[in-house]
């Protein structure tokens, strides 16, 4: 198995990826804007973080739609554009709300509909839990592992966090909302380290 | 005019800033993995803020080193993890911080701070932390306007470069302080009139 990343560049992408807590949890890290088909040559399971520039995803449209069509795993995490770029990815936004915790008694509204899934023995369904920009709409036979219900001010009707799609393509795809290479790279949410802790062991297991 | 470069997103530091009073026609957005050496040529000011490809822009540090030397600005936000400016050294952070560490103090005048006040800076929503987390080492001679925790080190500094000037800011982007409705929101206005100013 030989597990790959995008890097962006970016402090935060600095820090979680040649940080030295995930430092090992990468074979080989390739810079976003130079990425070409050789790269990917003997690459098992892409990882596309969160908030690589949507411009240079673009670029890179039919490398990145052509990885799980030969039986590889595509993970791709939130804040990327990805519905411009990835075949069947459909995703609504929906205004932030960075302060649902702040409110006296607040619940989030993350759902679990699949507690027994394998990633559930790495992670605890509460270390996915953070603020959210938008929704996507799995496709059909995609297993939702987390997700949101309908916009309480009626701008979307729910949809999945995160998801696992193991139907539309000969490969595996998993796609999230969820932004923690931007917020465990900036120092700042602990969810988020907490779920790069287990989210990235268990993409070892695939 | 203001170059300020975007990451691929449509709504951008560019597109906003764009926005501000007065603004139209005094900011130029671009890509940034189309700066190049012609990118500069007639800018007053470069924005480069948190979202940037560092990494990208260290191999073109001196283009950026250039402008300075020529009398140019350059306002940076974010931690700095790949040498894009000059003198600037590594960043640290408490590793649980307190209030305390997180709190944030201003140390000198300065006509982009003027009238925010610091309890604004160290709190959103009565929350710590966003505005920033971590220190960095400034090179000598810097002004260093607003540090961090209980040893005030360095989180918003200016230095000069030959006839440039540098104002950095080791956190979250000080162009996002705009609408806040505390006294954070004076930030944008007056960067945008320091970075105006001849």
């Amino acid at each position: 198995m030989t597990i790959a990343v995008l890097d962006g560049g970016t402090y935060y992408h600095h820090e979680t990826i040649h940080g030295p807590r995930y430092r090992g949890r990468f074979d080989r890290v390739i810079h976003a804007p130079a990425l070409t088909a050789g790269d990917l040559a003997d690459v098992t399971t892409l990882i596309v973080p969160d908030r690589i520039s949507p411009t240079v995803l673009r670029r890179h449209r039919d490398l990145l739609n052509g990885f799980p069509m030969a039986g590889r795993t595509l993970v791709v995490l939130g804040e990327n554009d990805v519905m411009t770029w990835l075949d069947g990815v459909a995703w609504t936004p929906r205004p932030t709300n960075f302060w649902w915790w702040l409110a006296p008694g607040a619940e989030p509204p993350h759902q679990f509909p699949a507690p027994g899934h394998a990633l559930f023995r790495h992670i605890r369904p509460a270390d996915t839990v953070w603020h959210f920009h938008g929704v996507l709409q799995a496709p059909a036979g995609a297993e939702v592992l987390v997700s949101v219900p309908a916009d309480p001010d009626g701008r979307d009707r729910g949809g999945a966090l995160l998801y696992e799609d193991l139907t539309t393509r000969p490969g595996r795809l998993i796609v999230a909302t969820l932004d923690p290479f931007y917020h465990h790279g900036s120092r700042f949410m602990p969810a988020t380290t907490r779920f790069l802790d287990g989210f990235l062991p268990w993409l070892r297991t695939l | 005019m203001i170059l300020v470069l975007t990451t691929g997103f449509d709504e951008g530091a560019a597109a906003r800033l764009a926005r501000q009073p007065g603004m139209a026609g005094h900011i130029a957005g671009l890509d940034q993995y189309a700066f190049d050496e012609a990118s500069l040529a007639g800018r007053r000011a470069l924005v480069i803020g948190m979202h940037c490809d560092q990494r990208f822009l260290a191999g073109r540090a001196g283009l950026i080193a250039d402008f300075l030397r020529h009398g140019g600005r350059v306002v940076a936000s974010g931690h700095h993890a790949y040498p894009i400016l000059p003198g600037i050294g590594g960043f640290a952070a408490a590793e649980r911080p307190t209030l305390a560490d997180l709190t944030i103090h201003r140390l000198v005048d300065h006509p982009v701070w003027t009238g925010v006040d610091g309890a604004d800076l160290t709190f959103r929503r009565g929350v710590a932390g966003f505005y920033g987390r971590v220190w960095h080492d400034p090179p000598d001679g810097a002004l260093i306007v607003n540090g961090i925790g209980p040893d005030r080190r360095p989180l918003d500094f200016i230095y000069g470069v030959d006839a440039g000037t540098v104002l950095f800011h080791g956190g979250n982007d000080l162009t996002g302080y705009g609408s806040a409705d505390d006294s954070s929101g004076r930030i944008l206005p007056q960067l945008l009139d320091w970075m105006m100013a001849s």
